[in-house]
């Protein structure tokens, strides 16, 4: 079963690959609006040198990684899965002898490891030769790192899914999916860094699942999460990607009992 | 004349049959209001949280950067409500669906941008509006003059032409590539965040093309400066804002020639 999987990631990565062009268009916008936010926040801080132990070059950092993995993590307009439960194809991928959620997982593990060479790297390599942010990190914070982001992206791909699904429920998702995605990106710190906010909005949006996306990962690559509190962190992203899988696997049971299947 | 009344009877007939068929999913409309009031409500959140930390951006406090915000999100808007079926053209290209409008004995940019008119768009207006709201709790000292105002709605709708006539020179790139919309997207999305914030913070290439090349600066950023009373760059005097509707024109003009000059190229995709 395992390599079934397998195969399915690498179909994804290679269909993905097709896309080419499309994927240097998007590379350009992701590129130009992290440098649009780079220019606000070199603009801020002519105030003052740093803010919650954030200076200057630590926000840029910050800001080029949330964009750098933002289509491995919360790829914005991903509707796929809502796609197929609306034209009906979602019945070839039901039929299949495998578990529906694990399907969509190991195609989506696929095309995030096309995003990693294609999207994230180039675009923080920009970041690099624009605005000289330097490397990320030294040695050990690349472990820690590597472990969270694992985390962030089984917790993204949980939480595509569950916006996706409602599809079954509701034929015109589409603006649901906007404000689910939305509200993900505020509170994982794609429109303003998590450290910039006050202590006691900081200490709720901690607790939320979305601060695993790509905060967190991103925090840590930085080495602003030391000792202890890494792996209080480290529990918390756990906790919620088991919750969110769970959440997956129950809806999708319910979702087949009740499945129509629409267009013919 | 004529043929302008004409053109425009015709456009107002397009968008109000779009208007009844949006209406029978009233559902569906309402969620999109939902939808688009919370993510309005993020952005202007997010915007106020960063001066919690920063009192300022190069000067510009809080109010002053909602007050630039605001009137982008509504000249962007009404931009937005006129010239969304110019933002699906590469698709109506793709389609062969422009060939069909060519045929009829209308002309071919009242069909373009009556084609796509969303109800929904309303509310980037309406985001706006709130901002301005926010942006005048925040600057109660700001004195109010009628030269203020006047300045403020000539540069509101020079906007709108602007940000239309760039839409149109994007869709006139599909006629030589059928394909780029990515692109343009990035011109006036990405035009639309970056004069979201005071021209002052980029580098001076980058002023220079949004004042001088594609002159969105002179819808929002200037306008914004003769209101503040805040000195333009390159030494320009405030009173340039009064200037704004002649470089409208002047860029729409540029830009309708080159519409004009794609559509004698065209060839349709054949398809």
């Amino acid at each position: 079963m395992f390599r079934f999987y397998c195969e399915v990631a690498r179909t994804a990565f290679r269909r993905q690959a097709i896309y080419r062009w499309a994927n240097l268009a998007g590379l350009a916008t992701n590129i130009f609006f992290s440098a649009i936010f780079s220019y606000i926040i070199i603009g801020l801080f002519h105030v003052r040198p740093s803010v919650a132990g954030f200076t200057l070059v630590d926000t840029l950092r910050y800001t080029w990684l949330v964009q750098a993995l933002l289509m491995i993590i919360i790829p914005f307009g991903w509707t796929d899965l809502m796609l197929t439960i609306r034209t009906g194809e979602v019945v070839t991928d039901l039929s299949k002898p495998c578990n529906f959620y694990w399907y969509w997982f190991s195609r989506e593990v696929g095309r995030n490891g096309y995003y990693i060479l294609f999207r994230a790297l180039p675009i923080y390599l920009a970041g690099m030769l624009f605005f000289k942010l330097g490397a990320p990190a030294i040695g050990p914070n690349w472990l820690g790192f590597g472990l969270s982001v694992l985390l962030g992206t089984m917790l993204g791909i949980a939480y595509r899914f569950l916006y996706n699904i409602v599809a079954f429920w509701i034929v015109e998702a589409r603006s649901m999916i906007t404000l689910a995605q939305t509200s993900a990106l505020f509170f994982t710190g794609s429109y303003i860094p998590i450290p910039f906010l006050p202590p006691w909005a900081r200490s709720i949006v901690e607790w939320l699942p979305f601060n695993g996306l790509m905060n967190l990962p991103s925090q840590i690559l930085l080495g602003k999460i030391s000792g202890g509190t890494f792996w209080l962190e480290v529990a918390r992203q756990v906790g919620w990607v088991m919750v969110l899988t769970c959440g997956c696997l129950l809806l999708t049971r319910m979702a087949t009992r009740r499945v129509v299947s629409q267009g013919g | 004349m004529r043929m302008f009344l004409y053109d425009a009877r015709l456009y107002f007939w397009l968008i109000s049959m779009q208007i009844r068929a949006q209406w029978q999913y009233k559902f569906n409309l309402f969620l999109d209001i939902v939808t688009y009031f919370g993510v309005t409500a993020l952005e202007i959140i997010s915007l106020l949280l960063f001066f919690i930390p920063f009192p300022t951006l190069l000067g510009w406090k809080v109010g002053e950067v909602a007050l630039l915000g605001s009137i982008m999100s509504i000249s962007f808007g009404l931009a937005e409500l006129v010239g969304a079926g110019i933002d699906n053209f590469g698709d109506m290209v793709r389609r062969g669906e422009f060939d069909r409008m060519l045929l009829r004995p209308i002309g071919a940019f009242t069909q373009v941008i009556g084609s796509d008119f969303r109800l929904r768009r309303l509310g980037r207006i309406t985001q706006g509006g709130a901002g301005i709201v926010v942006a005048l709790w925040f600057l109660p000292n700001l004195h109010w003059t009628l030269t203020k105002v006047l300045v403020l709605s000539i540069g509101i709708l020079s906007g709108t032409v602007i940000f239309v006539a760039i839409l149109l020179l994007g869709a006139t790139i599909c006629f030589w590539t059928i394909e780029t919309t990515e692109l343009t997207n990035m011109l006036t999305y990405g035009a639309r965040e970056m004069l979201s914030y005071p021209l002052t913070i980029y580098n001076l290439v980058l002023q220079r093309i949004f004042l001088f090349v594609f002159p969105v600066a002179f819808g929002t950023f200037v306008p914004a400066c003769y209101i503040l009373g805040r000195p333009l760059p390159f030494n320009m005097p405030g009173e340039v804002a009064f200037l704004a509707p002649v470089i409208a024109l002047i860029f729409a003009l540029i830009a309708s020639q080159i519409w004009r000059l794609g559509m004698r190229r065209y060839q349709s995709t054949g398809s």
